[in-house]
């Protein structure tokens, strides 16, 4: 704890990731105005008494737009990294287990084909295919977190399964599933958290680029890649529309790697000792 | 050492000097040739380049009046003016009409146009397997007859006040038997610009006709730049990459496109009628409650005022307000979306009701539909935006009819007849509008077809097809130096032979 707290960057990821955290709770129960309401003859107000940042170009209040893209951003990272991080352990485990068998060869291999595609690309095409949407984009983000966490789970999970704690439980007849259960996913649990909070950051920014392409989330939901592209047409007239859901990107892609950073020089059991 | 690297970049400096000297030698022929060269960006892509087999009106934008011509043509005013036909004759009773063709009109592969060419591509548009959108201007005729190369004698069945207005579109332009086949990709026509090339995603390059009948354009090579980007669009013409766009996408951009010292910016009109579309054929939108409920709801002043900066003119029917025959019916069904709810609970929809709404990639759709489902939502209508690109709303819209709402311009002049049509995409039928329509047809008199016209008018009004939105603005800019652009579209031209660089 003591650690914890003398790692400065580490505390502003927490204390950035808490507050964004915060305006998405509060969004579930209270934003300025509805984000959805439409006053057209307000429109391209800048920020002021009434619209603290502003209205865009149907006249909604930014405030709100923003708080909920939030929701939506928060919503989006944890679906998408829970998909890929579920599927991607119990793969990278099995193949693990299975190692050198034809099992961990094709896995590791088709996750490799997925792999080699910029990420963003892939969800592009998977996209293309599934149709534009929230739900797809999730998915698709999902997907090709897929094979990051594959590999690392496959990784450590060959470390710990050479220890010899593995081998003595297994010769007192430990099954396959219980030793992984028992003895593994405890001991990789710390890593597969800190590149959770990685990808967290990388999939909000794949969102934001989906959307602002206009295949992410769909209107009337508001969200910060959207609100970004909408605001480029304007930016002559109204700059500031565009740099908000900017900085909103920005800083919680800088929140969730820095708290993402400071968890892995916390858990690093070699980092530990210095 | 010293002395051999001075050398050495002595050597460099003498040649790099040479280099810019040859680049600025080459700089002067082409700032000159500019002079020589247009490139006209425009927003949608043409599918194919036949303008008798297709409903995509960008196929007309590049090719009416440049590769392709008819027997006559509309001028920049709406005005019927001769184009191949030199001149004719209509008889008393208005069913022959005779045209004399120009005796020094040819196709760009060097074959003479003659009455033959005219015989077969009317009847070519006219025939059951034809693919053209507007075969009504070909319907009622009876006969054609080629007493001479140079004439053509037009017999029509009954009476049709609209005959030579219809022959005057971009899908009735003539075309040559021997070429017909490859047109919707190298295409052969009569005009004062010939097709060089078409990279299919970026420009359709054109070569003036030396030898066309009315003379030689001003400028020799002209460029179609297709441009959906809205926002690319203005970047373009900021940076002085097209000369000029036939009608920007974000109208919100004109005040800073105007306060740019190399550009002029026109806002003009168009025949452009913006509706939300209804599926008339499917439940909940067959029930006439569904449809003025949703009507109700739909406040078209915000939405012209939202989608397209207000540019446009509001209308309440399917209708331009630039013909005399116009009605104002904007006030027939007035926003009140309190009355629409309870009009959707009449039609057994107290709770709302969810729909789809399909919306095609120009600004005005993709903005106005947010609006609209914004608008719709007030009255528990949830309208589910799904975007579409134009071929695959051409397919699933259009000619599959899977859709319950969609928005889109219908930019031909005088398309009020597509109420009348069968299976047409929104699924209309009434037989008391196809009566006042065939009344506009067969009136004798400007006063009767006009009351007839007014007659249609109020009926698609009253029975709400669809929503109507707004007439499309053109918003034409072009770089100052440039002249000749059309600033209205009487129907949706670039004619290219009108421009020239001052």
């Amino acid at each position: 704890m003591r650690r914890a707290l003398s790692h400065p960057s580490f505390m502003i990821g927490v204390v950035l990731s808490a507050a964004i955290l915060a305006v998405a709770l509060i969004s579930l129960v209270w934003t300025p105005y509805d984000p959805g309401q439409m006053r057209i003859i307000m429109r391209l107000k800048p920020p002021g008494a009434d619209f603290w940042l502003g209205t865009d170009q149907f006249g909604r209040d930014v405030v709100s737009m923003l708080m909920v893209g939030t929701r939506n951003a928060l919503m989006v990272g944890l679906v998408a990294v829970g998909l890929g991080l579920t599927a991607g352990l119990v793969l990278g485990m099995l193949a693990a287990r299975f190692q050198g068998s034809f099992l961990d060869e094709a896995l590791m291999r088709s996750l490799d084909f997925v792999f080699a595609f910029p990420a963003v690309l892939t969800a592009i095409l998977i996209l293309t295919f599934m149709g534009p949407g929230l739900a797809n984009a999730m998915i698709a983000i999902g997907i090709f977190n897929i094979p990051v966490f594959a590999r690392q789970a496959r990784g450590a999970a060959l470390q710990v399964m050479a220890q010899d704690y593995v081998r003595a439980a297994r010769l007192a007849g430990c099954g396959t599933f219980s030793i992984l259960r028992r003895h593994v996913l405890p001991n990789i649990a710390g890593l597969m958290i800190v590149q959770a909070s990685t990808q967290f950051a990388l999939a909000i920014l794949a969102e934001a680029g989906l959307s602002y392409l206009g295949i992410g989330t769909q209107p009337p939901n508001p969200s910060w890649g959207r609100m970004l592209n909408d605001a480029q047409t304007f930016l002559s007239r109204a700059p500031l529309l565009a740099i908000f859901p900017g900085a909103a990107i920005a800083l919680s892609v800088l929140a969730f790697n820095l708290l993402g950073d400071g968890l892995r020089d916390l858990l690093d059991p070699r980092l530990k000792e210095r | 050492m010293a002395a051999t690297t001075g050398r050495v970049f002595g050597k460099l400096l003498v040649r790099s000097v040479a280099t810019f000297a040859l680049m600025g030698a080459a700089a002067i022929p082409a700032l000159a040739q500019n002079k020589d060269t247009v490139v006209i960006c425009q927003t949608l892509e043409p599918p194919i380049l036949d303008p008798s087999a297709g409903a995509a009106a960008a196929i007309r934008e590049v090719t009416y009046a440049n590769i392709f011509e008819g027997l006559v043509g509309l001028d920049r005013t709406s005005k019927i003016i001769p184009r191949l036909a030199e001149s004719w004759t209509v008889s008393d009773d208005g069913l022959k009409f005779r045209f004399k063709l120009r005796k020094n009109a040819t196709f760009h592969d060097g074959s003479p146009l003659t009455s033959a060419d005219v015989k077969f591509s009317l009847e070519r548009a006219v025939a059951p397997d034809s693919k053209n959108t507007q075969k009504w201007i070909f319907e009622p005729i009876a006969a054609i007859a080629t007493p001479a190369p140079d004439e053509v004698e037009i017999t029509l069945k009954t009476f049709s006040a609209d005959f030579l207005d219809g022959l005057a579109w971009g899908d009735a332009v003539i075309v040559s038997e021997k070429t017909i086949a490859k047109a919707a990709t190298e295409p052969v026509g009569t005009g004062p610009y010939k097709f060089v090339r078409w990279n299919r995603g970026d420009r359709l390059m054109l070569e003036r006709n030396d030898t066309w009948w009315g003379g030689q354009a001003a400028i020799k090579f002209a460029t179609f730049r297709f441009i959906t980007d809205a926002q690319a669009q203005v970047s373009a013409l900021l940076a002085g990459d097209c000369d000029a766009n036939t009608n920007i996408g974000a109208q919100e951009a004109v005040p800073q496109l105007m306060s740019n010292a190399n550009l002029k910016v026109n806002v003009g009109r168009t025949e452009g009628e913006t509706i939300v579309a209804m599926n008339n054929a499917k439940a909940p939108l067959n029930d006439v409650r569904v449809r003025k409920a949703l009507a109700m709801a739909i406040d078209r002043r915000l939405v012209n005022e939202g989608a397209v900066s207000g540019l446009g003119t509001p209308i309440g029917s399917h209708f331009s307000p630039n013909h005399p025959a116009y009605v104002d019916l904007t006030g027939a069904i007035p926003y009140d979306p309190a009355k629409a709810k309870a009009l959707l609970a009449e039609a057994g929809f107290p709770n709302g009701l969810n729909l789809t709404l399909r919306l095609p990639p120009p600004a005005y759709a993709r903005r106005g539909g947010e609006i609209v489902a914004a608008m719709l939502k007030e009255i528990g209508v949830n309208a589910t935006i799904e975007p579409l690109e134009w071929p695959q709303w051409l397919e699933r819209v259009f000619r599959g009819k899977d859709f319950d709402l969609t928005i889109v311009s219908h930019v031909e002049p005088m398309d009020l007849n597509i109420y009348a049509r069968d299976n047409y995409y929104f699924g209309y039928t009434n037989p008391a509008f196809r009566a006042a329509l065939a009344q506009t047809k067969t009136a004798k008199t400007e006063a009767e077809r006009n009351a007839a016209f007014a007659a249609a008018q109020r009926q698609i009004a009253e029975d709400q097809v669809n929503v109507f939105l707004f007439m499309l603005p053109k918003v034409t800019v072009a770089k100052k130096g440039l002249s000749g652009m059309w600033e209205n579209w009487p129907l949706p031209a670039n004619p290219l032979a009108e421009l020239k660089w001052n």
